[in-house]
């Protein structure tokens, strides 16, 4: 907890880092009498972040998200990612798996300045999150703390129809490297607003979502790839 | 782009700081499952704790979990993967043997505690050689904050 306070706080030291450099950029603008135009239009992409995950994380077994965005003002785009997740949790007394889809909608607000007609983006967003899923309890020993008398493991039970609402704030930056093309990055903090959970166990991990602590809080990243299909220059 | 690499090295940071937020939940409940506690009381005087001396506590077939130990009370385990616990409780060499029968169920704890065992519908059967009587105080055997039975001797 301490930690995700100090980091909140290294949010902060970098807003303020970069409010003072749009100042100066505004007055170098108001110099210059040419208007630069940028792309409007949908931006479509993928988390590479995740195929990458699968191959290095054992507990991770599948995850796939889709990402897109479509700028609405100069700098509000709204936003949305579609996935799809298994993972693992291998805990001391018990192994569960929870596979599902999941939605998140939102928006983000770039606060970033760009110099002439570049389109990079430094941004903050919002996302309700949903998604539905199952989830099996592979195994569990009882917690019987003593080993005068071995427990037994209990075999596998799936609860299927689980879902869970949530809320995020990300932050996040997105650089065009080539004509159109993207690559972005973002980190998410998430807080559960509901989650239907199931008898006499608990939802451990929800698609989208990420590990559910115990603070009902989750944290989440992404790196993206992704290519903007133009619609207008204004 | 001095800026923007100033951004992307802010951002690995706090992704790593992220990232190092792994397993932050230990059990702290001590035990999860709950042991079954006994405690001695003098047959004359049934208000008074007495002491055994000389008292050896085994499972039927297991090793000795006590050995020449004087105790008002004990806390011992109970099978979770059976329905019956069947404990010798030996006082200067005479045995008593004591049965413990109750159905198991597992209750959800938490991530870090998994699973407890509850032992319900408890019943006690003793050969009653040194013990004389015992009175159970409960039905459910959920937590270990007081004795589930007294034993008169």
């Amino acid at each position: 907890m301490y930690r995700f306070i100090i980091s909140l706080f290294l949010l902060f030291v970098f807003g303020n880092g970069f409010a003072q450099e749009t100042e100066m950029q505004k007055k170098e603008l108001e110099q210059d009498s040419i208007i630069y135009k940028t792309t409007y239009g949908l931006r479509l992409g993928i988390d590479i972040s995740k195929p990458i995950k699968v191959i290095f994380d054992d507990s991770y077994n599948s995850g796939l998200e889709i990402v897109a965005d479509y700028r609405i003002s100069k700098r509000f785009f709204i936003a949305t990612e579609l996935g799809f997740e298994e993972q693992t949790s291998n805990e001391y007394y018990s192994n569960s798996s929870a596979k599902g889809n999941y939605i998140r909608l939102g928006f983000n607000y770039n606060a970033y300045e760009n110099w002439l007609d570049m389109n990079n983006e430094i941004f903050v967003g919002y996302r309700y999150g949903f998604s539905m899923f199952e989830q099996t309890l592979n195994s569990f020993v009882p917690n019987i703390s003593n080993i005068y008398f071995p427990a037994n493991t209990i075999t596998p039970k799936t609860i299927t129809n689980l879902n869970a609402h949530w809320s995020e704030l990300m932050v996040g930056l997105k650089v065009e490297t080539l004509k159109n093309i993207f690559i972005g990055f973002s980190v998410s903090y998430k807080v559960l607003m509901s989650a239907k959970e199931p008898y006499n166990f608990k939802t451990l991990f929800a698609p989208g979502f990420n590990r559910i602590f115990e603070s009902r809080t989750g944290f989440g990243f992404n790196y993206t790839i992704s290519y903007t299909i133009p619609f207008a220059k204004k | 782009m001095n800026n923007m690499k100033r951004a992307i090295g802010l951002f690995c940071l706090l992704v790593f700081m992220f990232l190092s937020c792994e397993k932050d939940d230990f059990c702290t409940q001590n035990p999860v499952t709950p042991n079954l506690i006994l405690r001695f009381y003098d047959d004359t005087n049934r208000e008074s704790l007495k002491v055994v001396d000389n008292l050896y506590v085994w499972a039927e077939g297991k090793d000795s979990l006590f050995i020449n130990a004087s105790l008002d009370s004990l806390f011992i385990p109970l099978n979770s993967a059976a329905t019956e616990t069947v404990y010798n409780f030996s006082k200067n060499n005479i045995v008593n043997q004591f049965t413990i029968q109750y159905t198991t169920e597992n209750e959800y704890v938490s991530r870090s505690c998994g699973f407890k065992v509850i032992f319900n519908d408890v019943n006690f059967v003793s050969n009653n050689t040194w013990i004389t009587d015992f009175e159970p105080s409960t039905l459910n055997i959920e937590k270990q904050t007081e004795a589930h039975v007294q034993i008169y001797h």
